[in-house]
């Protein structure tokens, strides 16, 4: 820290300031860490099939956070003096909001992995990384319950080479998947991102400036998204 | 255990996020800055105006600790601007977003990548002449929990309503371009969230309906540029149908 840094320390906590401005070295800021939750949130929101699991530990890493907040709000609960008690409301308030957010992440995740587990189990190997170890564990459990099921209420009946849940035959497959070719909403966080771009009369590159929303499939932006370029809304 | 709603964003999510837009008020009451998760909050000082996220200006306003400054677009005479941009200016396209706050460098910065809400786009120093991501459900909003606070309330409302009105019809007719730039890919520059939200379904179900429709269509043209390489390719979309 130099001169300029406590001058701009002065000068700018005039309460105007932003205050939830960080500093781009430390370690995530708050605000960083709410802006990554919420863009994760809304990109698995908007997108038809799982998107890896989030980077960078943020998930454990936010679940720790919320977990100090609360052992911080029992604390105060303890000594409720009338004057402490709004401020704990706004704190709760705000603990609320974040737990909605990573909640809604998770419980995103799992209507997707419920409507394809097989799908994203088959995918396993090259798709290293796009669910984590519980969900993969809870996904497994899914699949073996929906085939016991399966198997005890009529697949039993069937002729042997008949019970299959994975059969290619006749070139389609019996494992059903997100449609890749679905429409999505998508912005552009970066300045000048191309993509190329699928469409029903010709193909063509597309280049976005910063901010600028566009509609187009969900195949061609998905690299966009996984990269940091593009964000869905 | 799995979230029973729709694929994208709806109206209740968007107005959730909304309330992360910052916006500034003015303190009637002492507030020592609190540790939230986000980050500290300032020190409000009456009368200092401080810059804080909705949801904890709307807490505020409710409890008559706080009053709300409406962000400068959110004035009548912003908005008869902006209608009248919206109408005679530009009927066919949306009135440009405000400019994005950080502008971009040599420097890589993290505030290079923030989007809404996290952009300062309705503080009381935004531009008055341009409607942010989050317009309609801010404005709604506001309306609802400070139409106090608000010069003529009523004139916004109509305003509001003849903005959304006048922007509703134009994204419905983007729909008729779908393939005019080529890529099949549509620019909505300018678009705010709630009527993503609200376009989405018909859009999209428009979009993926030509699409199935021109499938084989559309793979043969594939095949053909491609020299007959894309044989297994057409097959597959086929199928899809």
């Amino acid at each position: 820290m130099d001169i300029s840094d406590i001058l701009d320390s002065v000068t700018s906590t005039s309460n105007r300031a932003d205050p939830f401005s960080s500093s781009p070295t430390s370690t995530p800021s708050g605000q960083a860490l709410l802006q990554s939750l919420t863009r994760a949130y809304i990109n698995e929101r908007s997108s038809p099939s799982l998107l890896p699991w989030p980077a960078n530990n943020l998930i454990p890493h936010i679940s720790a956070l919320i977990k100090s907040q609360i052992d911080a709000v029992e604390l105060l609960t303890g000594d409720m003096d009338p004057r402490s008690n709004f401020a704990l409301i706004i704190i709760q308030t705000e603990l609320e909001r974040w737990k909605f957010l990573l909640r809604g992440l998770l419980r995103a995740r799992l209507s997707k992995i419920d409507r394809f587990a097989a799908f994203y189990l088959s995918e396993a190997e090259s798709e290293e990384g796009r669910m984590s170890e519980d969900e993969r564990a809870y996904a497994l459990r899914h699949q073996a319950l929906l085939k016991a099921h399966y198997d005890a209420s009529f697949l039993g009946a069937f002729p042997a080479n008949l019970r299959g849940l994975s059969d290619t035959a006749g070139g389609i497959s019996m494992i059903e998947g997100p449609d890749a070719e679905k429409g999505v909403f998508a912005r552009a966080i970066q300045d000048e991102v191309m993509f190329e771009a699928m469409g029903r009369e010709s193909d063509g590159l597309v280049e976005m400036k910063r901010g600028e929303v566009v509609v187009a499939r969900w195949k061609d932006v998905e690299e966009g998204v996984g990269n940091g370029e593009l964000e869905l809304v | 255990m799995a979230l029973p709603l729709p694929p994208g964003l709806t109206p209740m999510e968007v107005a959730f996020f909304c309330e992360m837009e910052m916006i500034t008020v003015v303190p009637r009451q002492r507030l020592e800055s609190l540790e939230l998760l986000g980050g500290p909050t300032p020190v409000l000082k009456p009368p200092q105006r401080a810059n804080l996220p909705l949801w904890l200006a709307l807490l505020l306003k409710r409890q008559r600790r706080a009053n709300i400054l409406p962000p400068p677009w959110l004035l009548p005479t912003s908005l008869e601007r902006i209608l009248r941009y919206e109408t005679e200016t530009s009927p066919n396209a949306f009135s440009p977003p405000p400019p994005h706050p950080y502008a971009v460098t040599a420097r890589q910065a993290p505030t290079d990548t923030i989007s809404p809400p996290f952009l300062p786009s309705s503080t009381d120093d935004a531009p008055p002449d341009c409607l942010p991501y989050h317009w309609l459900e801010l404005g709604e909003i506001l309306l609802e929990a400070c139409s106090d606070d608000i010069t003529d309330p009523g004139h916004v409302r109509t305003l509001l309503r003849d903005l959304r009105e006048v922007r509703m019809a134009k994204m419905r007719a983007s729909t008729k371009d779908f393939d005019a730039e080529g890529g099949g890919v549509n620019s909505l520059v300018g678009v705010g969230a709630m009527e993503v939200a609200e376009g989405r379904q018909f859009i999209l179900g428009v979009m993926d309906g030509l699409r199935k429709l021109g499938a084989s269509k559309e793979a043969a043209r594939r095949e053909q540029e491609a020299g007959g390489e894309g044989g297994d390719l057409s097959e597959d979309d086929e199928m899809e149908m």
